[in-house]
This record gives C-alpha cells, sequence and structure tokens, in this order.
C-alpha cells in the first residue's frame, strides 16, 4: 500500500467516505481577531457543514475566545489590556459533529465556569446584561473538558451534528 | 455603526444595518442606540433582520437597550435570523422580549 492509499484507506479497508476540513490558526485574542477567526472558521467549513450547526459552533468560539480575550490576559486595570493571551484553536469535522480545541498562555480559568450553571435569575425588575457566556458554552456543547498544564490552559469539546437539545 | 431610525404614528423603527453585534462592537452599539431610545415617546421596534450573528455581550446590549426606554414603553424585537433567534431561545429571553416576524410590508421594502 502507498502512502497515499494509506491515508484514505478508511476503516476495515472500507475507503474514508467522507473526510471534512480541519481548521487551525494562532491569534492573539482581541474582538477584532477573534471575529476574524470566526469569518475563516464560517468559510472554512461553510459547504461541509450544516447551517445550524455552523451557527452553533461560531457562538461557542465566540463565548470562549471572547472570554479569553476580555479575562485571560495581563491587565494593569479592568478593561486595559497590556498582552492580548496568544490562542491556538483547531477544528476538526468527523462523524460525531465538530471537535474543537483551544489552548492560550493566559491567566487559569475559574473553576466556577466549569461547574454545572443555570441561567442568571430573570426578574422583570432587573434583567441581567451579562453571565450568559458560560451557559452556552455548557448548553451547546458535549465533552467539554478543561486543563491547565504550565503556563497554557486546554479547553477541548464537540459540536453534535444536529440539534438534538432542539 | 449602522442604524436606520423611522418614525411612524405609532412607533419608532429601528432598522440595524450591521451584520454582526459581537464583542467588537457591543458597546457602542448599547451607547448609540440607547441615546436614541432614552427619548422615545413611543413603542421601539428593533428590526434585526440584517443581523447575521449575535453573541452574549451582543445580547446584553440588547437588554441593556431594553433597560433604558422608559418603563411603559415596549421594546420590540423583530424579523430575527436564525442565529440571532438561537440566542435569545436558549438564555429563556424570549420570553421577556415582544418577538415580532417582519411585516410583509417592511420585507417588500428590502
Amino acid at each position: 500500500m502507498k502512502p497515499e492509499e494509506r491515508q484514505n484507506a478508511g476503516i476495515k479497508n472500507r475507503p474514508s467516505a467522507h473526510s471534512l476540513p480541519m481548521f487551525h490558526r494562532v491569534l492573539k485574542a482581541t474582538p477584532e481577531t477573534v471575529r476574524d477567526a470566526l469569518g475563516a472558521v464560517r468559510a472554512r467549513f461553510r459547504d461541509e457543514v450544516a447551517g445550524d450547526t455552523l451557527g452553533r459552533l461560531e457562538l461557542v468560539l465566540a463565548e470562549v475566545m471572547n472570554n479569553i480575550a476580555e479575562h485571560a490576559g495581563d491587565h494593569d486595570e479592568p478593561g486595559r489590556i497590556l498582552r492580548p493571551p496568544l490562542v491556538h484553536l483547531w477544528v476538526v469535522g468527523h462523524d460525531g459533529g465538530l471537535a474543537c480545541a483551544l489552548s492560550d498562555d493566559g491567566t487559569s480559568l475559574p473553576a466556577e465556569c466549569l461547574l454545572p450553571r443555570d441561567l442568571p435569575q430573570i426578574g422583570s425588575e432587573d434583567l441581567p446584561e451579562g453571565g450568559f457566556g458560560w451557559y452556552l458554552i455548557q448548553d451547546l456543547t458535549q465533552e467539554l473538558c478543561y486543563y491547565r498544564e504550565g503556563s497554557r490552559n486546554f479547553l477541548a469539546f464537540r459540536i453534535p451534528p444536529c440539534d438534538v437539545a432542539g | 455603526m449602522q442604524f436606520v431610525v423611522q418614525d411612524s404614528e405609532s412607533h419608532l423603527l429601528i432598522r440595524v444595518g450591521e451584520a454582526r453585534i459581537d464583542a467588537a462592537i457591543a458597546t457602542q452599539f448599547k451607547d448609540r442606540l440607547r441615546a436614541i431610545v432614552t427619548r422615545a415617546t413611543k413603542p421601539v421596534h428593533l428590526d434585526l433582520q440584517h443581523v447575521d450573528f449575535m453573541d452574549s455581550s451582543g445580547l446584553g446590549a440588547v437588554i441593556a437597550v431594553r433597560k433604558a426606554l422608559p418603563d411603559h414603553l415596549p421594546l420590540v424585537l423583530q424579523a430575527l435570523t436564525p442565529n440571532v433567534e438561537r440566542v435569545f431561545r436558549l438564555t429563556r429571553m424570549d420570553s421577556i422580549f415582544d418577538i415580532r416576524p417582519a411585516t410583509p410590508q417592511e420585507v417588500q421594502r428590502q
């Protein structure tokens, strides 16, 4: 078997029916670079992935990367970031959906972000204007996992192919 | 930041011309719209048909705009695209806002 045949051999000698593109980008996380990266992800998977799945992917990646841009960088006062974290983003399509991994050199993710959470309390008097991001991430992903190694954060999850939750 | 404001007898219609309401422009979006709606004397209809994407910071901005309206005036959201509708549905903000499809006249005028 030639190397190129081996790459296309698939499982149990069946030719792999379908291979999806993958995506990798390194970015210094700011709201503008996050926007650019999301546009590139969309362009990469647009022809291969259903619009609904792509919409959920884009929302989750926006929440994760904007959270990194806003909270994980070194700052001298709230809102003034001295050094944006350097983020590696990988997205790989497969039959089980879109597998995503992110690594960054920012500060640790607070443990509470990953604890099961509810929506912020909705009172008609005083509506919350924030606190939705990690709820959306948890709601739209499966197999969400996080660890810190040395000075880097690693976050991985999967976006399922169809919206089973409705 | 693109808005078109149309004053009709029954309400103030604000068409949002931005394709994305995300962290890059949420603060500007909120400040600009708040300046318009705090002076409102009739219900405000926010037309979002051109908005393809909204994240939680964009949602927070729309909530802030609603809070900036005088208490007795409603903020109606109309013509949500699927990505925008999803954010409101998943956060259950669809139960707080009056969300309506585009009216036939407004679709024609696109």
